[in-house]
């Protein structure tokens, strides 16, 4: 995807420097998220090795997500399974009927049953959300806004007069564009974020069972190692036992992910245990 | 331990923190009403012996406490040594809120001994479909969830999801780090 969003890039340099009008421009961003939107399923399992499977070749993963479909009202998307040690999950696809819900051969082998049950109803409520339409729609937004602030008539480098000589209106531009595009990425985070949540939430209503899509968050992103089995006794005598230090937990880094936290998640996922609970 | 203290080799214990020991009792109300875990009878305090005659004296103590008690409440008690050395006082009583007034007794006097720094936990048993063990850590001052499986295996998520209820009745140690197991309780 990274690769992706270079050349992205790279083609808006060309168009910028070859001083293509504004709708020009708009049309080449809009068809390019067009074609993204339409090829992101195929675009991403060709990126992430990922290899479509039939009934036969993994019928328990089959059954799994047809069970899990019928709950949450879905038509059951394609399955992929990526030959990877990595524990790792994703949904991919324009629409429902388009969707592609993949899977590593680490993950299975890491979790158990009702865990991976977990993990594929996050990522079918990835797909019931539309979350790959909405980021989708999200990020050419932003980067749409990024443009338009460029030819935005209150700067007088602005617009199509835009005269390449006239060096500090054009750095006064280029700031302000840079200014909103940092804050409209931020903010795209931050709604992924916000769609990570309600994927938990959605496995959590699914599942009925919220402590499995913890105790899976935790095994993949290795908390679960982090619960000692050694016996009290024995690691007291070492004083092991107050001299861990905290685990530092930054929050600065959190305004640049995708993903939130793991705390976060898993905090969430007590409030749904509670909630189901009371 | 301070900076300076860890810097010229000092070494001290941090002392025992009984404040939030009794949470266990309003908490098991709601264990009973919302998980049905019930008090399985039993509790115990488990502690590092030493080698003092005050110890001696105060465990003589404890143990005149102990008979005191047990014609008052109908508390059952059991001294017991395990593989590492240290020493188990193990408590019966259907009457829950008698073992933790015991419990919390029996850690009381240790520290007015000065000996409070060699507690090492607490322990509540409860019962339902498996038996849940909650372990007060005396130097963190909080408890934490046991649910063993089999051999030397826990039950990492139901403890995960017992925190995630208990977490507003009762202070629950927040770094998993420190959940640490006890093997062949003797409850």
């Amino acid at each position: 995807m990274i690769l992706l969003g270079v050349v992205y890039l790279a083609f808006l340099a060309v168009l910028w420097y070859l001083n293509a009008g504004a709708l020009v421009t708009i049309i080449f961003i809009g068809g390019f998220m067009f074609l993204q939107y339409f090829y992101s399923d195929r675009m991403v399992l060709w990126s992430m090795g990922a290899k479509v499977v039939s009934e036969s070749e993994a019928p328990e993963l089959h059954e799994m997500i047809t069970r899990l479909c019928a709950i949450a009202d879905l038509p059951k998307p394609k399955i992929a399974i990526v030959r990877t040690s990595v524990p790792n999950a994703f949904a991919t696809g324009r629409n429902q009927k388009n969707a592609v819900v993949a899977v590593t051969s680490g993950i299975m082998q890491q979790l158990n049953r009702s865990e991976l049950e977990a993990v594929l109803a996050h990522e079918l409520t990835h797909v019931k959300n539309r979350d790959a339409m909405v980021l989708t729609i999200a990020s050419f937004l932003s980067t749409l806004t990024f443009y338009l602030v460029q030819y935005l008539p209150f700067f007088e480098g602005g617009g199509s007069r835009r005269d390449k000589n006239s060096g500090g209106s054009i750095i006064i531009v280029w700031l302000v564009s840079i200014v909103v595009y940092a804050v409209s990425y931020l903010l795209l985070m931050a709604l992924s974020r916000y769609r990570e949540f309600a994927a938990d939430r959605g496995s959590a209503v699914i599942t009925g069972q919220p402590s499995n899509l913890a105790s899976a968050l935790m095994k993949i992103s290795g908390v679960m190692p982090r619960i000692p089995t050694e016996d009290l006794r024995k690691v007291e005598g070492a004083n092991a036992f107050f001299i861990i230090p905290a685990v530092s937990k930054s929050s600065i880094f959190n305004l640049f992910s995708t993903h939130p936290s793991l705390e976060a998640r898993l905090a969430a996922l007590e409030r749904i245990e509670r909630e189901l609970e009371a | 331990m301070g900076f300076l203290d860890s810097l010229l080799g000092k070494t001290k214990l941090p002392e025992a923190r009984t404040e939030k020991l009794f949470a266990i009792s309003t908490a098991a109300v709601t264990l009973e009403a919302n998980v049905g875990l019930k008090p399985g009878g039993e509790a115990a305090i488990c502690f590092k012996p030493m080698e003092s005659s005050f110890y001696d004296s105060a465990r003589a103590e404890i143990e005149d406490l102990l008979r005191i008690s047990a014609r008052e409440t109908g508390t059952d008690y059991r001294l017991q040594k395990d593989d590492y050395g240290y020493l188990w006082i193990v408590l019966k009583d259907k009457d829950f809120d008698d073992l933790v007034t015991n419990i919390q007794m029996i850690a009381q006097t240790l520290m007015e001994h000065g000996f409070g720094t060699q507690l090492l936990c607490a322990v509540y048993r409860f019962v339902g479909e498996s038996a849940v063990y909650w372990i007060y850590n005396f130097k963190q001052g909080a408890y934490y969830p046991f649910v063993p499986k089999g051999d030397k295996q826990r039950d990492n998520a139901r403890e995960f999801r017992l925190k995630a209820l208990m977490e507003k009745e009762m202070p629950v140690e927040k770094e998993v780090e420190r959940w640490y197991p006890m093997w062949a309780m003797p409850i």
